[in-house]
């Protein structure tokens, strides 16, 4: 693969006043990596990061500054718990976690700076391009990767994403500090959860489906399945379309 | 002896815990009602329908459940446990525990965005774990209180509620609270938990998807649970066709210790049978295994018999042994033995219909209360005291003291009211607090001023409406003078802000746009109340339930819909009239007809509560049937009993009784009767508050098996009097069952018979062991707790045998000798015995004089001749027709215990309107215009309530309306052909300027 | 077409305070969506609804009438009022017919308080079947009524 379709997202504090990140031409020697400049990497939503993949990257790239230094204080330690949230979602979508990566750098230092940029665009190369852009099941990874795009845009992942730091540092409204490890159990619980919904409810906005052909699709239980569907009955994600013969169909509703 | 106390606390707020509650809050005394999870309503709230009338269970209990929550005399104390108990009846000390909610009780108003935003998911154990819930939630959605609660467990402290609560009430810092209140009685109504059918493993239950438990089946087939009201298969979400009802599953049961019959299984199985089957788009095959089917209760068996004939449900005489699973297909294999044949069968999906068992608190709350539990852990009680514990002052209702279905438990619960209060009476209104509200301003000559307050409920309204074009529109509106938006109309500081707004701008209507009025109306009625209006000047239009809750993605068009209903009830709001509540004054007197052990007791309860009595009796006699009962199954002396209740009554200086006498004549309404009463000395007129039936039931007299013909064909009462008197001998004895009782011609079961043949039974074995007992039955039914007395009777050697209408017994008389042919199913073979003594259980008849007091009262009967209860379900002692009421076996058979927990029931339930000096109807009823009225009688027919009387005036014969009965439903108004008749507050004109202005708009005066 | 694709029905509905309604509230609770097309008219009991109201409602324009009440045949708070509804409702259907308006424009439904879902259903039904008749021939013409 020769030219990777890399998005590197950087942070105007942390950038080498020699990179150019003018659209779409990269820096000197990388033509293609597009560098997008923001003023923080804790800006970056993770939306946008799983749009990108969606959009067809192979990599996405954050750079940001180490700790202490970023400007804003906990922008980067806030992109750290988006990073970790959607390396989760990535893994879910059946898209290597390394193809994205939450680096830091300073202002100062070119050299860092572009070795970052080369080391991350060899490793994609070697990792060969996005599912989605080749192989026969490109359609699936889309879906999921939509999937995945839908389950960051959720309220509730959002919130307890945003509270990771608080919560296992320092004190819940109760003053307890929640361990890392429990944390990391509830959070990834709810991303599967949520990106299996979301997943259901793409599948179910196409056409009308039974639990039983979810669950071929998706490749779950369909007892699971159908627990799903209960909860989305009750959020107003789907709703119950027409009974076949003794199958009930579903159908997605627009949220 | 200390001072007494006039007010209950009630400890379980289960259906049995609320009619508690509402009974002695409506006789004047003050109610704690403490119950351990976060809202009342108990199991009921969880039930999709109720049998035999298939009501659907929330909409007959949400009415009980809003009463409850906003009665002056009841404050709730939920999420509460009990920690002590000191002093004795009349004066007790009770600790309490309140657990923290960690939201501010005061200040949630159940908006639920709070619940909606939580990140963290739970299982619903409202829904049996079938679907998930937030951290913070109502247990459901039509909970009492509507008062969010925080799952401390689950919650990860994250802060979003507190961020999202626009009232602020998330309190994470809130506390645990120990308060020790005063009351001088307890009620002990704690309900009852389902069998964990994990215990018995070889059902699958847990292992298998498809096989749920009755409890979970209800939550599946109700409209507001996990499926919508689908029969689904949890393994794959599709819809069974063949669906397996496996009855006893926890009960009946000695291997598990589980001895006793939960008494209600066999009814909810079948009723969820029919139900699942009107609930599936396709054909479902439903059987039903049993061991015996127990519909031993009013009209049951015509809804077994309706579960057979006209929706095919099978049933299968057999205890499944064992439940395999098909993994491939997770379809189930049933074992079980038909017939002595062993079989498998494969069906969809399974239900096991668990028994009852008490609650696992039960040790801990009979230690607080130094109460006894019988060996099952079930609070224990005495057949002639079935509502006190073995402490005085603390009585018991409900599943708590045995299994039992809903109308018995709502029945004893009013009877345990009863008590409650009658060791209280004196304290009768002394711990509630009377409000005084300033008179009521004359609007009559004033044009409509009319404010509208329109409520932002946070952002649940006003995220989707655009409330301030709203308020804007509102108050362009002809009449309106005023409007403007609130945070929460329904907030305590708003109530203020509403009164002087009222004065400042001198209204004279008051409309509320926010959520629905069935909970909220009341409160601002309350306002405007107390702000010098009239309570019925007010209206309020539904922006919240109706509209911006189901038209999230559609602000534009909720926002003309907010506006149309605003308009449509500001039209009507112009034409609204204050409205009086009709006062009656009330007789603190009752009448009670039959001086049998209900009647007795009615009357007893009654006097104790410091009413007058006059207690008729047709009879020379008091006592009744119970006069006929020698010896009880439970091995009481009953005619101890008699004795000393027959005393207590001659005694007690309230009691009036009259013997051999008969009412002839009843006139009158709730709180003003008047009566004749006939007596070989004459007739005498009475004046009453209510009247309570207690008329009894008669054995029936068979004209089956050769009965009156042959002189050793008896009946169990005659059995029952030779036993007593030693002149039974006999070396063989054959019973027959359902003699009279489950035919063509009476469909339903005699309910005492079984255990009356068991009675027997035991006392022939008891004597004379030698004898040989069959016993000729159809389903045995010795429910509860009297399903040890069946198991001894088969220990001791009594042979039952099982007979069906296809085979009857059938009785013969050679030349003075007894034969009795019968079909045995289990060794397939005609049997002939020749006993010396063949015993018919016979059914009980009603009271042959029912059909005349019926029409006395105007009350009606059952198809069977028995009395009929304004609601079988919440009503059992109470007729239709207001100050009326019944018990005992005028009600339909029913053991002694049964028959005293109702009588004391009535006396609980007449209590609620002898301890008023008046009574304040409803204000809005039918008012029918004399000059328009053509005296055609239409409306008077039509009313279900007799509350339409024609009078004759000079020449012209009209409607008149008895306010006392009214209930105001409109009916009469809407048949009447000369538009004559109207109902207050839902007048024609006002609902047709509604019907307009929700369609067109209007042009400012 | 695209005239009547973009007509929406303006319905009424008469429901009972006991039952109905309640299922209504319900249908919000559980925030079951439906379209805005309803506006909802509290009554204590569905046999209180008049011929009248109905009439009323189709002569000020509505496309559609809902009247709904608790199931037969003993849900009724008042004993029997549901069956009054149902006798009077089918007698003015016929009416109706008499008068130019398709019967289907009105419709009685049993809808008790657990029944959020049904009473959303039955509302989304009314207007795809009203968006396929187009408008109240009474002011189809005119405009005007």
């Amino acid at each position: 693969m020769l030219r990777p379709k890399i998005i590197g997202f950087v942070c105007n504090w942390s950038k080498p006043p020699e990179i150019q990140t003018s659209e779409p031409s990269g820096f000197e020697g990388h033509p293609k990596i597009h560098m997008i400049q923001v003023m923080c990497v804790g800006r970056i939503d993770p939306v946008i990061v799983l749009d990108a993949f969606v959009r067809g990257a192979d990599g996405v790239l954050m750079v940001g500054c180490p700790s202490p230094d970023c400007h804003y204080v906990e922008g980067n330690t806030q992109a750290k718990f988006k990073v970790k949230m959607l390396k989760k979602l990535l893994a879910l979508a059946g898209i290597k976690p390394d193809r994205l990566l939450l680096d830091w750098a300073h202002m100062t230092d070119v050299e860092s700076f572009v070795k970052i940029v080369d080391n991350f665009r060899n490793l994609i190369i070697a990792m060969g391009q996005s599912p989605l852009n080749g192989g026969d099941s490109s359609d699936d990874f889309l879906l999921n990767l939509r999937a995945a795009k839908n389950t960051a845009s959720d309220f509730r992942l959002r919130v307890l994403t945003g509270r990771e730091g608080e919560l296992t540092q320092a004190e819940s409204v109760y003053g307890e500090t929640i361990p890392a490890n429990d944390f990391d159990r509830i959070s990834e619980l709810l991303t599967r959860m949520e990106f299996i919904r979301h997943k259901i409810h793409l599948l179910a906005i196409q056409e009308p489906v039974s639990v039983k052909q979810l669950a071929e699709r998706i490749k779950e239980k369909p007892s699971f399945v159908l627990c799903q569907i209960v909860e989305m009955r009750r959020r107003g994600m789907v709703t119950l379309d027409e009974i076949k013969g003794t199958t009930p169909l579903y159908k997605g509703l627009e949220v | 002896m200390a001072e007494k106390i006039g007010s209950v606390m009630v400890v379980g707020g289960g259906v049995a815990g609320i009619q508690a509650s509402l009974d002695l809050a409506d006789s004047g005394f003050k109610v704690y009602l403490l119950d351990k999870s976060s809202s009342i309503g108990g199991v009921m709230a969880e039930l999709d329908k109720t049998f035999p009338t298939n009501d659907c269970s929330m909409c007959i209990l949400a009415p009980k459940l809003v009463a409850t929550g906003r009665h002056p005399n009841i404050s709730l104390i939920t999420n509460a446990e009990l920690v002590d108990l000191k002093g004795q009846a009349g004066n007790f000390l009770v600790k309490f525990r309140k657990r923290s909610r960690y939201v501010d009780e005061e200040r949630c108003n159940g908006c639920g965005l709070c619940s909606q935003k939580c990140p963290v998911e739970a299982l619903d154990t409202f829904n049996e774990g079938l679907s998930n819930r937030s951290a913070i939630y109502v247990e459901y959605p039509q909970a009492v209180p509507l008062k969010y609660i925080i799952d401390r467990e689950k919650c990860i402290g994250c802060g979003t509620c507190e961020e999202v609560c626009k009232a602020k009430a998330i309190a994470y810092d809130q506390q645990d609270t120990e308060t020790t209140l005063s009351v001088g009685s307890i009620i002990l109504a704690p309900g009852f938990e389902p069998f964990d059918a994990r215990v018995k493993s070889e059902l699958g239950y847990g292992k298998f998807p498809n096989v749920v438990t009755s409890i979970e089946f209800e939550r599946i087939l109700s409209a507001s649970g996990p499926y919508g009201g689908l029969a689904l298969r949890p393994s794959d979400g599709e819809v069974p066709r063949k669906l397996a009802f496996i009855q006893c599953v926890g009960s009946r049961d000695a291997q598990i210790n589980r001895d006793y019959c939960s008494a209600a299984c066999c009814m909810y199985g079948i009723k969820e049978a029919i139900i699942a089957k009107e609930h599936v788009p396709v054909a479902l095959d439903c059987t039903l295994f049993y061991m015996d089917i127990r519909a031993h209760g009013k009209e049951f068996d015509a809804y077994y018999n309706r579960a057979q004939d006209e929706f095919g449900i099978r049933f299968v005489r057999s205890r499944v042994a064992n439940i395999t699973e098909d993994p491939k297909t997770n379809n189930l294999h049933l074992y079980y033995v038909e017939e002595e044949e062993p079989t498998t069968e494969e069906f969809d999906m399974v239900v096991l219909s668990v028994g009852m068992q008490p609650p696992a608190e039960a040790s801990k709350l009979a230690n607080i209360f130094g109460i006894e539990l019988n060996g099952q852990k079930f609070c224990q009680t005495r057949m002639f005291s079935p509502v006190e514990t073995s402490r005085p002052g603390v009585f018991v209702c409900g599943a708590f003291s045995s299994p039992k279905d809903i109308p018995e438990s709502v029945a004893q619960a009013s009877g345990a009211a009863a008590k409650a209060m009658s060791i209280i009476a004196s304290e009768r209104g002394k711990e509630i607090v009377a409000k005084e509200y300033p008179p009521e301003r004359d609007v009559s000559q004033e044009e409509p001023r009319i404010g509208v307050f329109v409520c932002h409920c946070g952002i649940n309204i006003s995220g989707t409406v655009s409330v301030p074009e709203v308020v804007d529109f509102a108050t362009k509106l002809p009449s309106v003078v005023y409007g403007e938006a609130n945070l929460y109309t329904c907030s305590q500081d708003t109530q203020g802000m509403i009164k002087e707004k009222i004065q400042e701008h001198n209204l004279n209507r008051v409309i509320v746009a926010s959520c629905t009025p069935r909970t909220h109306e009341a409160l601002f009625r309350e306002t405007v109340r107390e702000s010098g209006l009239n309570p019925y000047l007010f209206e309020m239009a539904n922006i919240r339930d109706q509209c911006s809750w189901v038209h999230v993605h559609q602000p534009k068009e909720a926002t003309e819909k907010a506006k149309d209903l605003i308009r449509s009830v500001v039209a009507k709001a112009r034409l609204l009239k204050p409205l009086r509540r009709p006062v009656i004054n009330v007789t603190p007197t009752g009448l009670v007809i039959g001086g049998g052990v209900s009647g007795m007791t009615a009357a007893l309860e009654l006097a104790n509560q410091g009413f007058d009595v006059h207690l008729v009796e047709r009879t020379k006699n008091l006592g009744g049937h119970l006069r006929e009962i020698r010896y009880t199954l439970e091995g009481e002396n009953p005619r101890e009993h008699l004795d000393s209740l027959v005393t207590q009554v001659l005694e007690n200086g309230r009691i009036h009784v009259y013997l051999d006498s008969e009412v002839a004549e009843v006139n009158g309404f709730v709180g003003n009767f008047k009566s004749k009463i006939n007596s070989e000395s004459g007739e005498k007129e009475v004046e009453h508050g209510v009247v309570i039936v207690a008329t009894g039931a008669k054995e029936y007299v068979p004209t089956e098996y050769l009965y009156g013909n042959a002189p050793g064909v008896v009946t169990q009462r005659e059995l029952e009097e030779m036993l007593f008197n030693g002149a039974f001998k006999a070396e063989s004895v054959v019973m027959i069952q359902c003699v009279g009782a489950r035919t063509r011609e009476r469909p339903n079961c005699a309910r005492i018979c079984c255990g009356q043949a068991i009675k027997n039974a035991l006392r022939i074995k008891e004597t004379s062991p030698e004898t040989d007992v069959y016993v000729l039955y159809k389903d045995v039914r010795s429910y509860g707790f009297k399903e040890k007395y069946y198991r001894k009777a088969a220990s001791k050697g009594v042979i039952f045998v099982n007979y069906n209408d296809d085979r009857k017994p059938e009785v013969s008389s050679d030349g003075g000798k007894l034969k009795v042919l019968f079909w045995e199913p289990i060794i397939k073979e005609e049997i002939t015995l020749e006993p010396d003594t063949v015993v018919l259980s016979a059914a009980v008849s009603p009271n042959p004089d029912s059909k005349r007091v019926s029409e006395m009262l105007k009350v009606p009967l059952t198809k069977d001749g028995f009395f009929l209860e304004a609601h079988m379900k919440l009503r059992p002692v109470d007729f239709q027709t207001d100050g009326v009421f019944l018990c005992g076996m005028a009600h339909s058979p029913k053991f002694i215990d049964e028959s005293i927990c109702q009588a004391c029931a009535a006396a609980a339930r007449a209590s609620t309107i002898l301890s008023k000096k008046t009574l304040e109807m409803e204000g809005i009823i039918a008012d029918v215009d004399e000059d328009l009225c053509s005296g055609c009688r239409i409306c008077e027919h039509l009313c279900p309530y007799s509350a339409i009387e024609m009078n004759e005036k000079q020449t012209k014969v009209t409607a008149h309306v008895l306010e006392a009965l009214c209930k105001g439903c409109g009916v009469c108004g809407t048949a009447c052909p000369t538009k004559a008749i109207t109902l207050g507050h839902f007048t024609t004109g006002e609902i047709l300027a509604q019907v307009k202005a929700a369609l067109v708009e209007e042009v400012r005066a | 077409m695209s005239e009547e694709s973009d007509f929406e029905p303006k319905i009424i509905g008469f429901l009972c305070n006991w039952c109905s309604y309640a299922g209504a509230d319900l249908a919000g609770v559980s925030r079951i969506q439906y379209p805005p097309n309803i506006r909802i008219i509290r009554v204590m009991c569905s046999g209180r609804v008049d011929p009248a109201f109905i009439l009323e409602a189709f002569k000020n324009g509505a496309d559609g009438v809902l009247v709904a009440g608790c199931h037969l045949p003993s849900d009724c708070h008042y004993i029997s009022g549901n069956f009054k509804a149902s006798r009077r409702i089918a007698l003015l259907q016929r009416l109706l017919q008499d008068l130019g308006i398709e019967p289907q424009r009105l419709r009685l439904e049993w809808v008790s308080a657990s029944e959020g879902d049904k009473f959303a259903t039955i509302v989304r039904e009314m207007v795809e079947q009203l968006k396929k008749l187009g408008p109240n021939p009474l002011t189809k013409d005119g405009g005007e009524i």
